[in-house]
């Protein structure tokens, strides 16, 4: 497993040499990145009730399954969501809030599961980082009430906990919302998917095939 | 009828091209008629003969240099030209300014720099130039209008043919379905990749015989040469016509086709 | 060539002349109707989607700005990325050609003991011709997106570079699928098919751990790799194994996370008409704890260095593969991919792929276009294709024209006579003249040509001509007498 130092050198050398008469000192790069036009959309223009109102409708048309509840009702949402899933051995992200693992059922919280321990699962509960409401895309970053990646992938029914303060309108506006570039990101836009035969549109290839979500109106009625 | 009295004294020179000159003179005769119908003093350079479109697009670009260099001398101190066809305007707004630059002659450069903004397709002469929109047409006929890629994407030509037909007396336009979808001409495409272009041919065919008009019309010469070829072959009973005949068309003077 | 499968490979090497290639194509209704009925589907619901975003053009103009800024720097981007991802637990390797890439990754999987190895959709893997060469080297190379499955297992070829298989219809999936997975009850009911995909690989997902990508970005400022899919496949490959290869042109480079606020918003959009696809993954090195604790990155040059070198070429290297000109483009839609003889088919490929190869093998490409401008108007990026088509037609009659052969050549010597006779007005009404005597020997009673000598054959194939007209503008002008008249009735 050597790097081919002989290759690098001869690639950088040629990207270097053809790009010559346009490249940029190292010490004015920034400043040409920062000169690039960006007049595309990125602060949203609706109000917080249409964005959410469009969040919602976005994810219906994935078929995904939304309902809404207020902070205090959350708990019972959970259940009953699971409840009506008919499913009972569920997977959960070790720091998921402990009010949230509703009575009844066969939880498996994320330590360090393994593979086959997360694929017997029937499915799985989790929060989320950010909503984009214009294209109905649930963002996670892995965090430890997001889950690993793996626990929001095997399991082919997802439940994904959505306050309503983590709706943005537009995708710029989610990159906004990052203090620093995260290291891991799963965007979700619906179910998995494909249109390869014949561009026929089936639900349910790998992913998840149902996509539930929790609205939380936090932000006051 | 006389428009004389919506331009005054305006002047123009006509750029028939290669093609329409040897193909197409009605085509030719048909502006003249309408133009000097406008009022428009019209005059044709006798020394012009291509713009060079078709060896570039073929990928001579010796030759097209040699070309672009001779028209853009030639029409150096002509006030307004104008071109019935806009894949030759095309060919002259984005080609041109490539192939001067690299010939890196500066007069030559600055010759063409004054004289791009002077160079019409025809739609664009009569409704930019003249502001006209209703010419005095009259043309009692089903029509379909095909807009040539040239004309759609490649000089942005808008709503100008319609604003045209719009005001053509008796005329019914027929919508052509997948009106952005090219006819296969492409030049030497035609000939190079004939059994592509004569597939794209048969596609547009269908959209364009679906319309049951009695003519089919376009800005480009070219695409009307492709798309009557296939028409005459089988024996469709639909003809093409440049839309220059059909502006000029009155109820006095009809147009040369339907002669 | 060393690969072992019995079916024709992509490889423009050996690829016929595009007209030629096209012949088979043009034969066969079917294959016809299967790439204009899925084209028509995608064009359709990329134009609504399009429509709707009022900022299409402004999100255009920025990602053209970033790709082209990338490109101009990507020695620096390059190097910055290679070390965020070395800072982030990824080993980086630069692979100036196929071969060394196929090598570089033989060496990872013999290094893990891999003798079979799960893969996510890459084109640049089908570009170095990976599989052929992994299977001859013994080890088993499973596709994983549904549209790859269907090509692997059925010995086909790529025809499209998002939606591969979309030449191949529900029937003929069903009789691959229940061959090679023997299932004999198949049904070809779009969703059993794809179920049949699901349970074929989903033990190859949980078993395998050694797993082969592409990427659609690479971010110099983290290190981040972000992979662009529908179907979850590509989730499966890039979580559950042990060791990730990637790899990808350095092309791909973009400067800044932030830029992928522009990139993801058009790519979805052009590429299968969606607001966004079903999953975009995004990682940067090795994260402790989730997904593959190996994480390899393969940077390929293989001809896109000197395609960087020149001025109009370069914006080529803007390509997002979003598919969206052979979605759009005439030719393509007649002729489906394969008669481009490469895995980079339609107006793309058409001026990616003579250039991958130095102008050296597939200089038909560039001729296969009418030149209408539709790529260069659904371009995410604004890559001027018909531009560059024109660049390379002169590069290949550059190459072409001083050779004994084409002196004889009609096309290569009609053009030079008419470059001759265009040069002076006298010559060219001479020739207008003795041109007008000669069709008129050919022209019937009607008044039109239905049969022309040499390539005017070739038009005559399929459309009449109609015959010279007895004068030319230029002689009725004159004959005018050159004085405006008044009366125009």
């Amino acid at each position: 497993m050597s790097v081919s130092v002989s290759s690098r050198q001869q690639i950088l050398d040629r990207v270097r040499g053809g790009t010559k008469s346009v490249s940029k000192p190292k010490e004015a790069l920034a400043e040409a990145y920062a000169a690039l036009p960006r007049d595309y959309v990125r602060a949203g223009r609706l109000s917080r009730e249409a964005c959410l109102e469009l969040m919602i409708e976005r994810l219906r048309e994935y078929d995904a399954e939304v309902v809404e509840c207020t902070p205090g009702e959350l708990p019972a949402a959970i259940a009953s969501q699971l409840a009506l899933s008919g499913k009972h051995v569920f997977v959960a992200p070790p720091a998921l809030p402990a009010e949230w693992l509703a009575a009844g059922f066969d939880w498996k919280v994320d330590h360090d599961l393994t593979s086959a321990e997360i694929e017997v699962a029937e499915g799985v509960v989790t929060a989320a980082f950010c909503g984009v409401a214009d294209s109905g895309t649930i963002v996670l970053h892995h965090s430890d009430t997001e889950g690993r990646r793996v626990l929001t992938l095997l399991p082919d029914w997802h439940l994904c906990i959505l306050r309503a303060s983590q709706v943005v309108e537009t995708f710029p506006e989610y990159l906004g919302r990052c203090q620093q570039a995260p290291t891991l990101v799963t965007t979700i836009s619906g179910p998995s998917a494909t249109a390869d035969i014949e561009m026929t549109r089936i639900k349910g290839v790998h992913g998840p095939r149902f996509l539930h979500v929790i609205l939380v109106n936090d932000q006051g009625a | 009828m006389n428009f004389g009295y919506l331009v005054s004294a305006m002047r123009a020179s006509l750029f028939i091209t290669c093609y329409n000159d040897t193909l197409f003179p009605e085509t030719g005769r048909a502006v003249v008629t309408l133009l000097e119908r406008l009022g428009v003093e019209l005059d044709f350079h006798p020394k012009q003969t291509c713009c060079g479109q078709m060896h570039a697009n073929t990928g001579f670009r010796g030759e097209a240099f040699s070309q672009a260099k001779r028209l853009v001398r030639l029409y150096q101190d002509t006030e307004t030209i104008v071109v019935p066809s806009s894949s030759c305007v095309a060919m002259i707004r984005d080609q041109y300014p490539g192939l001067i630059q690299e010939l890196g002659n500066a007069e030559l450069q600055q010759q063409f720099r004054a004289l791009l903004p002077r160079i019409y397709e025809l739609s664009e002469f009569l409704i930019d130039r003249l502001g006209v929109e209703d010419v005095g047409a009259y043309f009692p006929h089903r029509v379909v209008y095909h807009a040539s890629c040239h004309g759609l994407r490649g000089i942005h030509l808008g709503d100008r043919p319609w604003r045209l037909m719009n005001k053509v007396r008796g005329m019914e336009q027929i919508a052509l379905p997948n009106l952005d979808r090219c006819c296969g001409f492409g030049g030497t495409f035609s000939v190079k990749n004939a059994e592509v272009s004569s597939a794209m041919l048969a596609v547009k065919m269908q959209d364009v015989m679906s319309t049951g008009a009695e003519f089919c019309t376009a800005l480009d010469n070219s695409c009307l040469m492709h798309l009557g070829g296939a028409m005459h072959r089988q024996y469709a009973g639909m003809k093409t016509i440049h839309l220059a005949e059909i502006l000029a068309s009155t109820e006095a003077a009809p147009a040369e086709a339907l002669a | 060539m060393s690969h072992t499968a019995n079916h024709p490979v992509l490889d423009p090497r050996f690829a016929q002349p595009f007209p030629k290639a096209v012949l088979p194509v043009l034969r066969n209704p079917q294959l016809r109707k299967n790439v204009a009925h899925a084209i028509d589907v995608i064009q359709a619901k990329r134009a609504k989607l399009v429509a709707e975003k009022t900022d299409w053009q402004e999100l255009r103009t920025a990602a053209s700005a970033i790709r082209t800024h990338a490109l101009e720097n990507l020695g620096f981007y390059l190097e910055q990325f290679e070390e965020r991802c070395t800072a982030a637990g990824g080993t980086v390797h630069w692979a100036a050609d196929a071969e060394e890439a196929r090598k570089i990754i033989l060496d990872i999987l013999h290094a893990e003991n891999a003798s079979e190895v799960i893969k996510i959709k890459t084109m640049t893997s089908a570009e170095i011709q990976l599989n052929p060469f992994l299977e001859a080297s013994g080890v088993k190379a499973y596709e994983t997106d549904l549209a790859e499955i269907i090509l692997q297992l059925g010995e086909e070829e790529p025809s499209h570079i998002v939606v591969p298989a979309l030449h191949v219809n529900r029937s003929q999936v069903r009789e691959i699928f229940s061959r090679t997975m023997g299932l004999k009850d198949l049904s070809d009911d779009p969703k059993e098919l794809t179920n049949a995909a699901r349970n074929y690989l989903r033990q190859k997902f949980l078993k395998i751990p050694t797993a082969i990508s592409g990427a659609n970005f690479l971010v110099a400022e983290t290190g981040t790799v972000v992979v662009v899919e529908s179907e979850g496949n590509g989730r499966m490959c890039l979580t559950l194994p042990k060791t990730m290869i990637t790899l990808a042109g350095i092309e791909k480079v973009l400067p800044r996370f932030q830029d992928l606020e522009v990139m993801l918003q058009l790519l979805a959009r052009s590429a299968t008409g969606e607001r966004m696809n079903p999953y975009n993954s995004l990682w940067t090195g090795v994260t402790p704890g989730d997904g593959p604790q190996r994480f390899h990155v393969v940077l390929l040059d293989n001809g896109r260095s000197s395609i960087l070198a020149k001025k109009t070429e370069r914006q080529t290297l803007k390509c997002i593969r979003c598919a969206a000109c052979m979605n759009t483009c005439p030719v393509y839609r007649q002729t489906g991919g394969h008669a481009y003889g490469s895995v980079y088919p339609g107006p793309i490929g058409a001026i990616l792929t003579p250039q991958l190869m130095q102008m050296h093998y597939a200089q038909s490409l560039p001729y296969a276009s009418s030149l209408c401008g539709a790529c260069y108007e659904v371009c995410p990026v604004k890559i001027n294709i018909p531009e560059v088509l024109l660049e390379l037609r002169s590069q290949v009659v550059n190459q072409e024209r001083g050779k004994f052969v084409r002196f004889f050549d009609p096309m290569y010597l009609g053009l030079r006579v008419a470059s001759v006779l265009f040069s002076r007005a006298w010559l060219f009404h001479t020739a207008q003249f003795f041109g007008g005597i000669g069709a008129r020997l050919i022209t019937r009673k009607d008044g039109w040509i239905h049969s022309m000598p040499s390539v005017g054959g070739k038009w005559t194939q399929t459309r009449d001509l109609r015959g010279f007209p007895s004068q030319t503008f230029h002689g009725w002008w004159a004959a005018r007498g050159q004085q405006p008249s008044k009366e125009a009735k």
